[in-house]
């Protein structure tokens, strides 16, 4: 289902889709396309480029025996952006004709040459070949071809299941299903045509003590993916209902930990989201430069840094990228039209590269974007958002149960549960879903209340040991905001379970308070 | 295009509920929404990009008794308007009953919301964004620091229309400007910003000298210890963490045992008196400033409402089915908070701390214990040591673990009321404010 190579279409005069292997059915958007980037470059503008997107989404989510909501929504619209006086500017409309197409791209040559006056270093473009091509997620059933009922009587069967445990008292199960659609073209040439579609199936289990007024949740880890329906099919998230409601009654029982240093060993269901904050977001470029200042934050990773800081142990190599087959950030090409690859961003513990744009690769002195540009809309501008990025297992096999027998005095931690991290990713603070005490080399009880909390660089340091290949787990978000107005990106990432030392374990407990 | 007026949205949504008619037993409730947007964001002392959007939704729910289902386009063109109609009918007869499906609301009044829509606002151009952001520049340039920030506004509108004779229309305008500036050596960092339904109201060369200048006096801050410690949270922060608590008035959950007004033993916690007498936290669907609606997203008509009384919890917020079940008015869901405010200054609230810490804003808020509200963040752009009544220093910022619940129980002194993050909230002071861990983000 993959692409074309990137060169072999690069070298035609006049690109037009139906040298593509076309998802296309309505022909009238080529002419859109080429009417709106003529306007724009009759008004001035020195680049321009149009982006058509068609986003879908179903939802059905569900709490014990009954359906409390079903819904299928559709956003259809244009986007024009343009580069005039050295400038961007940015204009979007639902009204996909061509007539409308021109008026938004005069506007944001408009607009682009409001703001250039402004301007102290304009805005300068890394070249990449001109792409012309189709992509799509690789995929055996359409999920939004699989019926409604079916959808629902899997969640309505999880929460049967959940229910039958004593304790129990609330269920709550959703299925999310997203379709993005889009056809993308600039004055540089590029023509391209994807269809990205992505699945977010959960739950989460209540149990309630209703003597002692205390509640606890349980919320199930199977991790959203760029897959048909089968993912769901194939997938655990049934048989796996009894336990995940044994360990929300489990943990509402479950003794508090006490505070204080102690060995952690992150199972990748909660690692991915540590190395979403803490190595994701600081090697953003925009980030690192001030870009997101006002919002986001900025980063300890600045550029005077890159090929120097040593983030982490020798042990650690993290690569980023938009290739992995079935990874939430995966696609053909960004909405820059740069062809996706595979990078490191850290190279045996050392802070080696960014994430960057067309706009942003000169910044370093790199030749060419990483191809990490994405608005998620139509009417979103689109700027640099993160591609999945994960950490290498060691190349000897180890697994989790490993590196338990490893360790004295621990805490295993899994799932995704509170997480906070500074405006520069150094202080952060994560829970979890599941905590389990380890005393000499084994899981001895289950805990509640526990936080870790420790600065990124330290973290990073006490990293000694990391599982192999067959540990590796790739896990993920459909939602991770950044920018002004903050927009949403999905994104995977891939990990071994890892073991850090001396670790700074809070209690949350404020029960008796 | 602008956002369409009540008439057209009455006119598209009759022509839907028309469509939705035509099936028999059908029942249905249908919604448009339109904004049109600009922005202009800036960083490192320039422009980085400017946009004018414009977005609708048309959401169209349809019931079969029981059985219901929604679909939403923003096509608006015959052709979307019969599928639309279509996907939410052939996913109502798929989808199983719900013992909580309600019938769809019927007539209701609403108190208009007097001069939510400010026309200037949604006149706002490209270029008028451009000459607002240039001042704050200017003021970034001639302090020799780096200057980043947002210029946003907002035309909007929502219309509901039902199957039984309802007709809820809102439009009104938001405006917001923020900036953030930070020293070239990277060891200051400040923060000023400012929201209302009116662009007027922004005071671009007044909000960067704020943002500027805390920046400067944050430059090169010292370690303090964590602990706890007497703060004051100016404006910013406490709309951030009280967040939290509006967040908790769900008649529902406390009910169902999991809420922090959830009583042990069954009951909820509503007439106890939790906070000082000072503290009283409403809702005000009429505050313009703050973007608030006459009605909920079901339709429900909203009325001013103390939630919290000198320090007494007076009520919970019941949803239509929720109140039927539990024989009480439906509330609706609330917006347009408002935590009265106080008389002193800010410098008379810094004047009464012996010793303590002055807090801008607040980042990154997260749930830690929802029984207790327990919230865990992060100070950022602009935190100082006060010391015998005085800012002294710049200091690092925090990690702190501490509880909007706390935050009022505690709260000794107010300033008046001001827009913050969507709330009129005070500056407050507040004590034994748990600053966990050191953050040396700047």
């Amino acid at each position: 289902m993959f692409g074309a190579s990137a060169g072999t279409l690069a070298t035609l005069a006049a690109p037009r889709i139906i040298t593509a292997r076309g998802l296309l059915t309505e022909p009238t958007l080529d002419d859109l396309i080429q009417r709106a980037l003529a306007a724009a470059t009759k008004a001035g503008a020195s680049y321009a480029d149009v982006r058509i997107v068609r986003m879908r989404n179903e939802r059905v989510s569900t709490r014990e025996d009954r359906i409390d909501g079903v819904s299928s929504s559709e956003e259809y619209g244009v986007g024009v952006r343009v580069i005039a006086g050295g400038a961007w500017g940015f204009a979007a409309t639902p009204n996909v004709t061509a007539t409308e197409a021109e008026r938004i791209a005069r506007s944001a040559v408009a607009i682009a040459k409001a703001s250039s006056s402004l301007m102290k270093r304009p805005v300068k473009l890394a070249p990449e070949p001109a792409h012309v091509d189709v992509w799509q997620t690789a995929l055996v059933k359409d999920p939004f071809k699989i019926p409604l009922e079916d959808k629902a009587e899997l969640l309505l069967a999880i929460n049967r299941e959940a229910m039958k445990i004593p304790g129990v008292k609330y269920v709550n199960s959703w299925y999310a299903g997203v379709s993005e659609w889009k056809l993308f073209a600039s004055t540089d040439g590029a023509y391209l045509e994807q269809e990205i579609v992505r699945l977010g199936p959960g739950y989460s289990v209540t149990a309630v003590d209703d003597k002692r007024g205390e509640f606890e949740s349980r919320e199930h880890d199977l991790p959203p993916r760029q897959a048909g329906w089968e993912y769901v099919e194939q997938s655990s998230l049934l048989a796996d209902a009894r336990r995940i409601a044994e360990e929300a009654v489990a943990k509402l029982k479950a003794p508090s930990v006490t505070g204080g240093k102690k060995d952690l060993i992150l199972d990748p269901s909660n690692l991915w989201l540590t190395i979403h904050e803490s190595i994701g977001h600081p090697t953003e470029l925009d980030r690192a430069m001030g870009y997101e200042a006002n919002f986001a934050g900025t980063s300890f990773a600045t550029p005077d840094k890159l090929g120097k800081l040593r983030i982490g142990s020798p042990i650690l190599t993290f690569y980023a990228d938009k290739t992995t087959p079935g990874a939430l950030a995966t696609c053909g090409y960004d909405d820059d039209g740069v062809a996706t690859q595979r990078w490191n961003l850290v190279d045996k513990g050392v802070f080696v590269g960014y994430q960057t744009t067309r706009e942003q690769a000169a910044w370093i002195h790199e030749k060419r974007s990483r191809g990490t540009c994405y608005g998620d809309s139509f009417a979103s501008f689109p700027f640099q958002r993160m591609p999945n990025i994960s950490l290498a297992p060691s190349p000897q096999e180890r697994s989790i149960e490993d590196l338990i027998a490893a360790t004295d005095d621990g805490v295993v931690v899994t799932g995704r549960g509170s997480w906070s991290i500074d405006h520069q990713r150094l202080n952060f603070q994560f829970g979890g879903q599941t905590f389990w005490e380890v005393k000499h080399g084994k899981k001895t009880r289950m805990l509640r209340d526990v936080a870790y909390q420790a600065n990124t660089l330290e973290f990073w340091a006490a990293c000694d040991l990391i599982g192999g290949p067959k540990s590796w787990q790739l896990h993920g978000s459909l939602s991770d905001g950044k920018g002004e107005p903050a927009q949403s990106n999905a994104v995977s990432h891939g990990c071994p379970p890892a073991r850090f030392r001396k670790v700074n374990i809070l209690s949350t407990n404020r029960r008796s308070a | 295009m602008a956002i369409p007026t009540e008439a057209q949205a009455q006119r598209i949504l009759q022509r839907v509920l028309t469509l939705a008619r035509a099936t028999k037993g059908a029942d249905a409730v249908v919604s448009l929404s339109g904004t049109q947007a600009g922005n202009t964001r800036f960083a490192v002392n320039e422009i980085t990009s400017s946009s004018d959007v414009e977005r609708l939704t048309m959401s169209v729910t349809i019931q079969f008794g029981q059985r219901s289902a929604s679909a939403t386009t923003n096509q608006l063109d015959d052709r979307a308007l019969d599928d639309v109609v279509a996907r939410a009918r052939r996913m109502a007869k798929l989808a199983p009953a719900n013992p909580e499906a309600m019938p769809p609301l019927g007539r209701q009044t609403y108190k208009p919301a007097r001069g939510a829509s400010d026309g200037p606002t949604a006149a706002t151009s490209p270029d008028a964004r451009a000459k607002a952001v240039g001042t704050a520049i200017k003021a970034g340039d001639a302090a020799k620091v780096m200057i980043a920030g947002f210029y946003e506004h907002e035309a909007r509108m929502h219309a509901i229309a039902s199957t039984a004779g309802l007709w809820a229309h809102h439009a009104w305008t938001t405006a917001e400007l923020t900036c953030t500036a930070r020293t070239p050596d990277a060891t200051g960092s400040g923060w000023a910003g400012a929201s209302s339904n009116r662009v007027a109201d922004l005071d671009a060369p007044a909000l960067a000298k704020i943002a500027v200048d805390k920046a400067v006096r944050s430059a090169k801050p010292t370690k303090l210890d964590p602990g706890r410690y007497t703060v004051v949270l100016e404006p910013a922060a406490v709309a951030d963490l009280l967040g939290f608590l509006t967040g908790s008035f769900g008649a529902r959950r406390a009910d169902e045992g999991r809420s922090f007004f959830s009583k042990p033993g069954g009951g909820t916690r509503v007439g106890e008196k939790l906070f000082p007498e000072t503290i009283t936290l409403r809702s005000d669907p009429a505050d313009v400033q703050l973007a608030a609606w006459p009605f909920d997203r079901e339709a429900l008509p909203l009325a001013p409402t103390s939630w919290i009384e000198q320090g007494v919890v007076k009520g919970l917020a019941y949803g239509r089915y929720w109140a039927k079940q539990q024989g009480k008015p439906p509330t609706g869901h609330p917006g347009g908070w408002i935590l009265d405010g106080g008389k002193a200054t800010r410098d008379e609230l810094v004047k009464g701390v012996k010793r303590g810490v002055l807090i801008t804003r607040l980042w990154y808020l997260r749930s830690l214990d929802p029984q207790s509200i327990l919230v865990t963040g992060l100070t950022r752009d602009g935190t100082f040591l006060i010391e015998n009544g005085a800012v002294t220093r710049p200091v690092t910022n925090f990690r702190f673990n501490d509880s909007p619940v706390q935050m009022l129980a505690r709260c000794d002194a107010m300033t008046a009321g001001v827009v913050a993050n969507g709330m009129r909230v005070p500056a407050l002071r507040t004590n034994e404010f748990n600053l966990a861990s050191i953050s040396e983000a700047v």
